[in-house]
């Protein structure tokens, strides 16, 4: 019996392994609804439940409109949901009249803060009237009113809703009253944040930071430089306590231990090399925002010696040799970012499904014009460099931008994920996000434009971050302990003021806003809620989703083991050196001048050689040899960065389109056989486990979210299963080329209403 | 990608095995010419990995190139094809056939010599080499690149030979030849240890065997084309309606473009069928009875069916070939394509275009004939192309059995092989002219269906990509003939057979000396077991266990049989397979948005090859 179970163990094991190369983070478990409901779902039901809306500690209602007409999404026809609109000061709801009907437990993965017909006041991107058949865009003082109200939202939900049968006082009411609480500038202090965080004062926080490293003390990166093991070149201080010396900077960060502190004084935190994180060889990552821009000759002559003294300091041993990465120059603009996100999202933005099928002919062009995907492999791309960098040539890189609050932040995050297997786990993770991101002084209000006060500002460079970080998920699904879903929900979260992660320019504008400032914490201890307390959005069941089944943790090891284990990880870690500069004979044209491939051979044969730029050279083996090698998901993660492998985030862009759902199908089908089978292997695990302790192992928690869920769609857990279950996606124009081929002309009829099957 | 690409998963690793005894072949002709004293023991141990009448035609000492780490080797030409074996590997005696480095002389699609910085000749059939060169680039059909460095140092003599002897051979092998005679022991063995081989749809047997399982109760085998003399592209056996005699069909099909008259593909249970036809032949005049069984034939006892013209906004067999040219042109290892501009390019093919035509097309189909008990009948000119690809995807969408491998092989074998797709013209054995890779567009369309729904198909990518490499390797005559009569007439069963009509004939009694038809479903010979393993989907779900999901969709079930309003009530009253089955195709509404249509890794793979 034990040695049977012991075989099965071993035979799962090898298939989930086999599997577990083509999952996708994208899984779980909404089963799909039982057909019965959704007969009704489209129809009138006056229902004598009145539909309560659902309200915050500290949410108001400002205005609301009833009898409204939400139109199914999914239907290119007029079918639709009558309801409340309701805007308060925290999202714009719409509470349909049969939402009872709805609500049931199918839609297991239901966030808790926002339901699905609710919107986000700052999630809420452009908002577009219709006058009879025309779409203009809404905002101000209206003089009419529009008969339909579009929405478009930032996590790209569309919504659409039918004023026509609605009294025209509350029409005026409510329009007005979106437009202003949506697009109206803001001041920091009316966030719903704050009045959220005083009404729920009492409300305990359960497990507020569940280990998450926050980096708001001293002794949080003490810790850090020590699990790096940078604290022998590099010591944390704490000379911007107060926020005395720069208000962009944390109250505590990194420098190089012999950089005298008087020195970060100095141009306030300028020109100052801050530590972001070591490499096991000793090579570190370090930023520094540029010195200002002067013109006066004296100054700049300052300037000079104050550079000077600094690049002395690192450049001297212990130190290794640096290597300066000007990020503001030749590499993306914040604008480039702008335009491309602006015209990457327009694709997914989609009214109708006539919209949808016309983009299609032309998606992969149109999608390469966005340059979106470009930019994204230029950022795993640079990421890549200072990889190569720091683990094969054994160099301490220099991240240079204005404020190192953007794109700073952007390629240390990448890089340290790539190079260190703990930022790949939740955790990790989320200290990633916490010490370079929010202390990292990446101005979240304005990127993200939650003030609305300047639109220029409004850039989506977190969410180019997700998306590289989304790319390598998708790549080495094993490597990382969170899914896509994850990531999906992150970067709804964005958009959610109940959480003080993302609603702040820098730590000191929190600390300020928060009244924490100097000694006074106990006087008004606000108590501010942070996105990585899961707990508050999703119930347990809902967050095995954002949990990897595939993800292995690194075998820890008792202490007589690790002296050796360490030895054995380093050597994992670092490639075969490859004897780095250039071996003597490699290509058969390699002792030939660039000009003659060029002339004589034309670019065809010269792409087979590898270009004779030295850099391009380190950076192509580099890259080569990792992907030659079998992947070691807790050692050096590269992404492939070729053309056909930088795909689009199809989970968070294409989630709420219901053509592009594939019903029954994509890897959340995998994905389910996997956790079946992971589910059987536990439970013969503990069977096993049974026999050899006699008494009884705790029963470990299952996620069974996905279990006997008959016919999951492609979109789960985003897309809502009930409303089209059993429509098929076919548009009408494929039935009518079938129809005149017969020429049977009486079924013409019965072709086209095939379409609404 | 999961299985990470040819790089990996078709990775030989250099094995250390005994010498083994066991292939008993002809030496090398030409080890005499060889000089160097290691060689001849290197040529005796590369004979040993031939093939029954496989020659060595030349051989030179080589790096291989391009992929890490880099290998030195041998570069061996034969009579077949050219190989290139790393040192100390050693072919596995279990897979005769299989290597990573195998070049079967169709396959190459472009021989480039190059030497020193300015010297690149492409070298085509029959062409002179002007230099010795220095490095040799093989270009597979197949998006593959074999880059071979030869050694310097007093065997440039050698690097010219077999450089002239793969041009040489090249321009033998225009008529494609077999691994004759393969009788290996392991041959003869293997369909004895397989699970049920595939049928090869040759026998009367196969075909009945295949009415009943489909449970086509209306129709019968038909034997007229015994002798091919009906139709030559035809298969000996193909499906009648029952009522019709022998004598109408030879009359009816002689109105058919090259005789392919309507023939029953596929029986769906709720009492639907598909058939296949060619064009009407225009220079012909029928009389009145002609006309009437010619329709009766079409409608095969419904009372109304539904003609669908294949071509009909699908890409013509031109555009196909262009498509695929462009998109190996882009795929290829030297493509000048940049990174940002892949996608473009990649539209600017059109081949997913296609791809997605198809699908489009098999789909609305599929709907007819499952959802609306409809009749349909695909009509093409030659019947041989496109009426294949629609009917087999129909198949996959709407019959979970077609999904299984054993199903999707049989598939194969009677859409395609037995229905006469002129596969050697199509894939370009006999020069350029009709060349159109029909078939690997079929294969696109299939991976694409197994991207979309993961659970639902027992093969796996590996195995569509296995199936992709085999048809140009030059062991079976599965895809090396045009036509079933011309694949009989090769393994000499024709003979056999038109003296006297022997039910049993393919399967010789054992001990015979007869040669028995190696097809391409033997995958012993040129996969190992492990491999073979990674043909199954491990996330292949359901069908097993129907009740886990069929009885939850009765409900939505029912309502869908409302809407739509039936027009008789046969469907109503049919069992649960019916039920399943209408289910599975609507649910397996293909997706052929753009969005939904990925740009297959296999298109990715020469650039991996790099």
């Amino acid at each position: 019996m034990w040695v049977c179970c012991c075989y099965c163990c071993f035979k799962f094991l090898k298939s989930l392994s086999a599997l577990s190369n083509v999952c996708l983070g994208g899984w779980g478990g909404v089963c799909a609804t039982t057909p019965r409901e959704e007969i009704h779902t489209n129809e009138k039901e006056v229902t004598e439940k009145e539909v309560t809306l659902h309200l915050l500690p500290g949410e108001q209602v400002l205005c609301e409109a009833s009898t409204v007409l939400k139109y199914v999404q999914e239907d290119s026809s007029q079918h639709g949901v009558y309801g409340r609109l309701v805007c308060t000061d925290f999202k714009i709801a719409f509470l349909g009249d049969d939402e009872s009907t709805l609500d049931n437990d199918e839609t297991q993965f239901k966030n808790k803060v926002i339901g699905e017909n609710d919107i986000t006041l700052h999630c809420v991107d452009q908002i577009y009237g219709v006058f009879d058949e025309k779409k203009k865009t809404l905002f101000g003082q209206l003089k009419k009113y529009p008969e339909k109200l579009i929405i478009h939202c930032k996590d790209l939900r569309v919504f659409q809703f039918c004023l026509r049968y609605t009294k025209e006082e509350e029409v005026k009411r409510i329009v007005s009253g979106i437009i202003h609480h949506t697009q109206a500038p803001k001041l920091l202090k009316r966030l719903f944040l704050f009045s959220y965080a005083t009404a729920a004062q009492n409300n305990t926080v359960t497990d507020p930071k569940n280990h998450t490293v926050m980096f708001d003390s001293l002794k949080d990166w003490c810790w850090e430089l020590e699990r790096t093991k940078g604290n022998m070149k590099y010591k944390a201080v704490s000379v911007n306590e107060d926020y005395e010396v720069c208000e962009r900077l944390p109250a505590y960060f990194v420098v190089p231990t012999p950089l005298p502190e008087e020195n970060v004084q100095r141009f306030q935190g300028h020109g100052i090399p801050i530590w972001c994180w070591s490499c096991h060889n000793g090579s570190a990552l370090l930023k520094m925002s540029a010195l200002p821009k002067e013109q006066d000759d004296g100054i700049l002559q300052i300037q000079k010696s104050f550079f000077d003294r600094i690049y002395k300091t690192i450049h001297r041993p212990p130190y290794e040799i640096v290597k300066t990465e000007d990020l503001s120059s030749n590499f993306l603009s914040l604008q480039e970012i702008q335009t491309a996100y602006s015209k990457f999202k327009q694709l997914f933005l989609i009214d109708n499904s006539t919209e949808f099928w016309d983009t299609d002919i032309k998606w992969f062009s149109l999608l390469e014009s966005s340059s979106w995907l470009d930019i994204i492999r230029r950022c795993l791309k640079k990421a890549i460099e200072i990889t190569e960098c720091m683990e094969a040539q054994n160099m301490n890189v220099l991240l240079l931008e204005e404020n190192a609050s953007d794109l700073c932040c952007l390629i240390s995050s990448l890089v340290q994920l790539m190079m260190d297997p703990h930022c790949r786990t939740r955790i990790g993770f989320q200290s990633l996000i916490q010490k370079e991101w929010v202390m990292g002084g990446h101005c979240f209000l304005d990127r993200c434009n939650h003030l609305r006060q300047n639109d220029k500002e409004e850039v989506p460079v977190f969410l180019l971050f997700l998306d590289c970080v989304w790319q390598l998920v998708h790549q080495h699904p094993p490597a990382f302990e969170f899914t896509e879903t994850y990531l999906t929900v992150l970067s709804d979260s964005l958009y959610i003021p109940i959480f003080s992660t993302f609603f702040f320019n820098s730590p000191h504008q929190k600390d300020t806003n928060m009244g924490r400032e100097g000694q006074e914490t106990q006087s008004k201890p606000l108590n501010l809620l942070t996105v990585w307390d899961w707990s508050v959005q999703f119930e347990p069941k809902a967050q095995t989703l954002l949990k990897n089944p595939l993800y292995v943790e690194k075998p820890k090891l008792d202490k007589g083991q690790r002296k050796g284990m360490r030895f054995k990880h380093q050597r994992q870690l670092s490639l075969p050196l490859t004897q780095s500069k250039s071996s003597p004979k490699r290509g058969f044209f390699r002792e030939e001048t660039d000009h003659l491939i060029k002339n004589l051979l034309g670019k065809r044969i010269s792409k087979l050689i590898n270009s004779s730029d030295e850099l391009q050279d380190n950076f192509r083996e580099f890259y080569d040899t990792w992907h030659s090698k079998p992947t070691d998901y807790h050692g050096l993660l590269l992404p492939h960065i070729e053309g056909p492998e930088i795909k689009v985030w199809a989970q968070r862009y294409l989630r709420w389109i219901p053509e592009a759902q594939i019903l029954g199908g994509g890897r959340v089908a995998t994905m389910s056989k996997l956790l079946e089978m992971m589910e059987e292997v536990q439970s013969l695990q503990e069977k096993i486990d049974e026999r050899h302790h006699s008494q009884q192992a705790p029963q470990a928690e299952a996620p069974c979210l996905l279990r006997n869920s008959a016919r999951l769609s492609s979109l789960f857990p985003f897309a809502l299963l009930q409303r089209h279950s059993s429509k098929p996606v076919l548009p009408t124009s494929g039935w009518k080329a079938l129809g005149d081929e017969d020429d049977l002309a009486k079924q013409e009829d019965e072709f086209v209403d095939l379409g609404d099957v | 990608m999961w299985w990470g690409g040819r790089g990996q998963s078709f990775n030989i690793a250099p094995q250390k095995e005994e010498p083994e005894m066991g292939l008993s072949g002809p030496k090398s002709v030409q080890e005499s010419r060889m000089p160097e004293p290691r060689s001849r023991r290197l040529s005796s141990c590369l004979a040993s990995g031939c093939l029954p009448g496989e020659q060595i035609l030349a051989w030179a000492p080589g790096v291989r190139k391009g992929l890490e780490p880099e290998m030195s080797g041998t570069l061996i030409c034969t009579n077949l094809r050219v190989t290139f074996q790393p040192c100390g590997w050693q072919r596995n005696q279990d897979t005769p056939l299989s290597s990573e480095y195998d070049f079967a002389l169709v396959n190459i699609g472009r021989l480039e010599a190059v030497s020193g910085l300015s010297r690149v000749q492409l070298l085509r059939p029959g062409s002179l080499l002007k230099f010795i060169p220095e490095e040799i680039l093989i270009h597979g059909r197949d998006f593959r690149l074999l880059r071979i460095a030869f050694e310097a140092g007093g065997l440039e003599p050698q690097a010219f030979q077999v450089t002239m002897a793969i041009v040489q051979a090249r321009a033998q092998s225009s008529q494609a030849q077999q691994y004759l005679g393969i009788t290996l022991s392991k041959a003869g063995q293997g369909s004895g240890s397989r699970k049920p081989p595939i049928p090869l749809m040759e026998t009367a047997e196969d075909w009945e065997t295949e009415r009943n399982k489909q449970g086509a109760r209306g129709w019968r085998v038909s034997t007229v084309n015994e002798r091919f003399d009906v139709a030559t592209s035809l298969p000996r056996y193909f499906w009648v309606p029952n009522r019709i005699l022998d004598s109408e069909i030879r009359r009816a099909f002689g109105h058919f473009h090259q005789g392919r008259g309507p023939r029953l593909s596929w029986h769906h249970p709720g009492g639907s069928d598909l058939l296949r036809c060619g064009g009407f032949y225009t220079a012909s005049d029928p009389n009145k009875e002609d006309i009437r069984a010619v329709e009766s034939m079409l409608q095969a006892g419904h009372s109304d069916v539904v003609l669908v013209d294949s071509m009909d906004e699908l890409p013509s067999l031109a555009d196909v070939q262009l498509a695929h040219l462009r998109l190996r042109a882009l795929c290829l290892p030297d493509s000048s394509v940049a990174d940002d501009k892949w996608l473009s390019a990649l539209e600017g093919t059109r081949w997913l275009d296609y791809v997605r035509a198809c699908l489009r097309k098999a789909s609305d189909i599929s709907v007819l004939v499952t959802a609306r008990v409809r009749s349909v009948i695909l009509q093409e000119r030659g019947d041989r192309d496109l009426n294949g690809l629609l009917s087999s995807l129909v198949q996959l969408l709407s019959a979970p059995e077609a999904r299984t491998l054993f199903g999707f092989q049989s598939l194969v074998q009677r859409e395609w092989v037995a229905a006469g797709h002129p596969f050697l013209t199509r894939l370009g054995g006999t020069g350029a002219s009709e060349e159109s890779p029909v078939f690997l567009l079929f294969l696109d369309c299939v991976w694409q269906l197994l991207q979309q729904f993961p659970a639902d198909f027992e093969f796996s990518e590996f195995f569509l990509l296995a199936l992709h490499d085999s048809v140009r390797v030059p062991d079976t005559l599965t895809f090396l003939r045009n036509t079933p009569w011309e694949r009989g007439k090769q393994s000499g069963q024709l003979n056999s057979y038109t003296q006297v009509y022997t039910p049993g004939y393919s399967q010789p009694p054992a001990g015979n000396s007869f040669n028995p038809q190696l097809s391409v479903w033997d995958w012993d010979l040129r996969y190992s077991s492990a491999q073979i393993l990674q043909f199954q989907n491990p996330g292949y779900d359901l069908e097993q266990c129907p009740d886990s999901w069929l009885p939850r969709l009765q409900v939505k079930c029912l309502n869908f049989l409302n809407s739509l309003d039936f027009p008789t009530g046969s469907c109503c009253q049919t069992g649960r397979s019916e039920r399943h089955n209408v289910l599975s195709s609507l649910g397996k509404a293909p997706h052929y948005s753009s969005a939904a249509v990925t740009y297959s890794p296999w298109l990715s793979l020469g650039r991996q090859m790099s």
